[in-house]
């Protein structure tokens, strides 16, 4: 390992340095350059926008984005506005365990339990609340739940005109096919599967049933429901969890 | 998680019990601390004489003065004798690299600590915080007044009976008053002097900080600096929230490099429950703090080199900077508040683009940082702004408290990636560059050749970054894998504790230091044995920078205070916490 600190010395300027002239030359063409080589493909753009098209982003030298008209590509991990994600039969996966509203950091998610009529899903969100207004967009509440329930997407523009509208509900908040359909924001994070080998975030379906048969059987029996399509429309005596 | 019985390490026990006898004596200290003695109040200004003198010590750099409130501890760790209050010294010795931390224990009726400012100057605005936030006296201390808080303010907030919600108003007549403003107009010498106000909104302040000037002509003849405009009550949130849900306001301290506070942070508290990430998390963590580190200075030199005129640079080093912000939203998810690190190591693992996307960063970042190097470096303006501005000498460097790059461009070689390696640094090939003339002009220079050898350890932990997983598999301290919480019963139990109770973390207290891109930025740590830290201090690097701001711009001219302020790169967010 070469010696720990090198001293480093104050450049010695040369002659035409100091009399200064060829340098402010010198540094002209520079940024002149620099100038010229934005300004060529730039002209190309103004081309574009006079018959209101963007530009392909390959013909641009400078970096800066044309919002609204174009946005950033974020990752598959951005962390923006939360979704509820929903079971195969629509039903929410979320089951009220408060896991992500005691992992909040800002205390910004309010959830109200109740009884869910499926015995299998036992528990349901009456009231699932995030205010958006204090969400400091950590993703917390995805890494703390356990059912798979939710995620966020690459939705970040989110403004309001009051502070109401800006306390999303469980309406705002249920995924909806405009959330990953062509032009929508698309998943952002979600959560992470770690070192598990089994499988990829995306493709896995937690199915708690699946896995204890005797239950789904137990179900079958006791709870001989009709094809769920009733139960997040009209929730029956909801009680709130103690 | 190991459990070694905590022992003393000091070095100089001996000689310290042969000169203070029952007076000040070693303590022990717990896995992964920094030696520490006790010392009582009394012999407290002997013994700082003696640590900062003695052949044996040389304790020059007074790093921290942290303050706590040991009345709600737990029954059996109360403290046996019965004195509510704490604070603990972290120094440093710039000769025998080595950390000490002294503590002093006084009692809630009379809370009162000799001042150590003439020992030394650093501990003025410590010791004004420790005042302002934990109400300890010190006695004869120059200027003893609120400082993060404002005059109107009422209690102390980090004591633990301080109900933490309460609102003071801040009237106009609170804010004005700074004692240089006001003796303006007594003074015998207010002829054709004239009080000027800069900030706290103010385009060359770069954050909400507050300097009065007092200049003569335009000669600055006194100043006087405020902060605790930002001030967001970091260390009282944090004891109310988990340690993993401490992450979040990490990021938010210096708001320039946040990964560079997560990473610290996480290390601190792994550091005190014994945990080890693997090589991989450990790499990750050394590659994006140092490309935060090249953000951060990215940032100082392009916002000073606007302040002084050289606005096309600006442009050139924030492309860089922009690009890189790319790169670390793929692994974390946003560009600045990262939330990167966990206790036990990452959210994610690194995209499978990175080693590429890095590469190619690393020349883009290149480019532009010597495009600026060219256009600027040998620039006879830019020299005639810098250099000889600003002036810090190597002594007044280390009695300020300085650390990071402004200590090195005052020609001290302590870099803790070097002096106390972390993360596995000391398996990297890089140099630390130094300057010995203190002036505004090293500043800048040591910035740029600090960025050419991050990128050098970038370049190696590329090269070389294990596989494997990101994470400890101890699921006392990490989440365990989704699988297992889906399907596992056991699984789901961890998940639950963790999210539910927290971290476990043992009873004890650490102080954890990080370099990061303005200095040595240290966590003090103390934990009650539950999921919550009972006190977090934060050691900010711009706070003694700051502090010395008044005294390095006296007798320059007002311009030459902004290039100073710039390029000593305080950052509003880890100043005020």
């Amino acid at each position: 390992m070469p010696a720990k600190a090198v001293t480093l010395t104050v450049p010695e300027l040369t002659f035409w340095e100091r009399i200064y002239l060829v340098e402010v030359a010198k540094g002209l063409f520079r940024t002149m350059s620099h100038l010229l080589r934005n300004l060529l493909p730039t002209l190309k753009t103004d081309a574009y926008a006079l018959f209101g098209k963007l530009p392909p982003a390959g013909e641009r030298s400078i970096p800066t984005i044309y919002y609204p008209e174009e946005k950033r590509n974020y990752s598959n991990r951005f962390r923006g506005r939360h979704i509820l994600k929903k079971r195969a039969d629509d039903t929410l996966r979320c089951v009220a365990c408060y896991m992500c509203q005691t992992a909040c950091p800002a205390d910004c998610i309010d959830i109200v339990a109740g009884e869910h009529p499926v015995l299998a899903y036992e528990k349901y969100p009456v009231k699932f609340e995030i205010d958006l207004l204090r969400c400091v967009m950590c993703g917390f509440c995805v890494d703390a739940c356990p059912k798979d329930a939710i995620w966020m997407t690459r939705d970040y523009e989110l403004s309001f005109f009051d502070r109401k509208s800006a306390v999303y509900g469980i309406p705002e908040l249920t995924e909806k096919p405009g959330d990953t359909a062509e032009g929508g924001p698309g998943y952002g994070y979600r959560p992470y599967y770690g070192a598990s080998p089994m499988r990829k975030a995306g493709e896995f379906q937690p199915s708690g049933l699946a896995l204890m048969p005797f239950l789904d059987l137990r179900n079958k029996a006791i709870n001989r429901m009709p094809a769920p399509a009733a139960p997040p429309a009209a929730p029956p005596a909801a009680k709130p969890a103690a | 998680m190991s459990t070694d019985a905590p022992v003393s390490t000091v070095s100089f026990a001996p000689v310290l019990e042969r000169k203070f006898a029952g007076r000040a004596r070693p303590e022990a200290s717990g896995r992964g601390d920094v030696p520490t003695i006790s010392v009582d109040p009394a012999s407290l200004h002997d013994v700082a004489l003696f640590l900062r003198d003695d052949p044996s010590t040389r304790f020059d750099l007074l790093l921290d003065v942290a303050s706590i409130d040991r009345s709600k501890l737990p029954a059996e760790q109360l403290p046996r004798d019965g004195k509510r209050f704490q604070a603990s010294y972290i120094l440093y010795s710039t000769r025998r690299n080595e950390h000490l931390r002294v503590k002093a224990a006084v009692p809630e009726a009379r809370p009162s600590l000799p001042s150590l400012v003439d020992v030394w100057p650093a501990a003025n605005w410590f010791e004004r915080e420790a005042w302002d936030l934990m109400g300890i006296d010190f006695e004869n201390h120059p200027n003893q007044k609120r400082l993060l808080t404002h005059n109107g303010f009422v209690g102390h907030a980090l004591r633990k009976d301080y109900e933490a919600g309460q609102r003071w108003l801040c009237t106009e007549e609170d804010i004005l008053q700074t004692d240089l403003a006001s003796k303006t107009e007594t003074a015998e010498d207010a002829f054709e002097t004239m009080t000027l106000n800069f900030g706290p909104s103010h385009p060359a302040t770069h954050g909400t900080l507050r300097a009065v000037f007092r200049l003569d002509g335009e000669t600055i003849v006194a100043a006087e600096g405020e902060c605790g405009y930002l001030h967001r009550c970091f260390e009282k949130m944090s004891e109310s929230h988990t340690y993993s849900q401490v992450i979040p306001y990490t990021d938010r301290l210096n708001y320039c490099s946040p990964m560079i506070n997560g990473n610290g942070y996480a290390r601190a508290v792994e550091q005190m429950l014994g945990v080890e990430i693997p090589p991989r998390a450990r790499a990750v963590r050394v590659i994006l703090s140092e490309f935060s580190r090249i953000m951060d200075h990215l940032v100082c030199i392009a916002a000073n080199l606007v302040d002084i005129g050289a606005l096309t640079n600006f442009w050139f080093l924030f492309q860089a900077r922009e690009e890189i912000y790319g790169l670390l939203e793929a692994c974390c998810g946003a560009r600045l508040t990262s939330s990167y690190a966990r206790i036990g190591g990452l959210s994610n693992d690194v995209p499978e683009n990175f080693v590429e996307w890095s590469r190619r960063l690393l020349v883009e970042v290149k480019k532009q940082v010597d495009e600026v190097d060219r256009l600027v470096s040998r620039n006879g303006i830019a020299m005639k702004r810098l250099r000889g501005t600003g002036l810090v000498t190597k002594e007044n460097a280390i009695a300020w408290g300085f650390t990071g790059p402004c200590l090195r461009a005052s020609g001290v070689p302590y870099d803790l990636r070097k002096d106390k390696p972390y993360d596995g640094y000391e398996t990297y090939d890089f140099d630390i560059p130094v300057m010995n003339d203190g002036d505004n002009y090293s500043r800048y220079y040591v910035r740029m050749e600090e960025m050419r050898q991050s990128a050098r350890i970038i370049e190696q932990g590329l090269s070389r970054l294990p596989s494997g997983p990101v994470n400890s598999d101890d699921y006392r301290v990490v989440l365990p894998p989704k699988e297992m919480v889906y399907n596992e019963m056991e699984g789901l139990i961890y998940h639950f504790k963790l999210v539910f109770e927290g971290i476990q973390v043992p009873a004890g207290e650490i102080y954890s230091s990080t370099e990061g891109a303005n200095g040595e930025l240290g966590y003090s740590i103390v934990s009650d044995g539950s999921g919550r830290p009972y006190r977090i201090k934060v050691r900010p690097p711009c706070f003694p920078l700051f502090a010395a701001f008044e005294k390095m711009v006296v007798g320059g001219m007002v311009s030459d205070a902004v290039a100073t302020l710039g390029l000593l790169n305080i950052i509003a967010g880890e100043l005020d916490r």
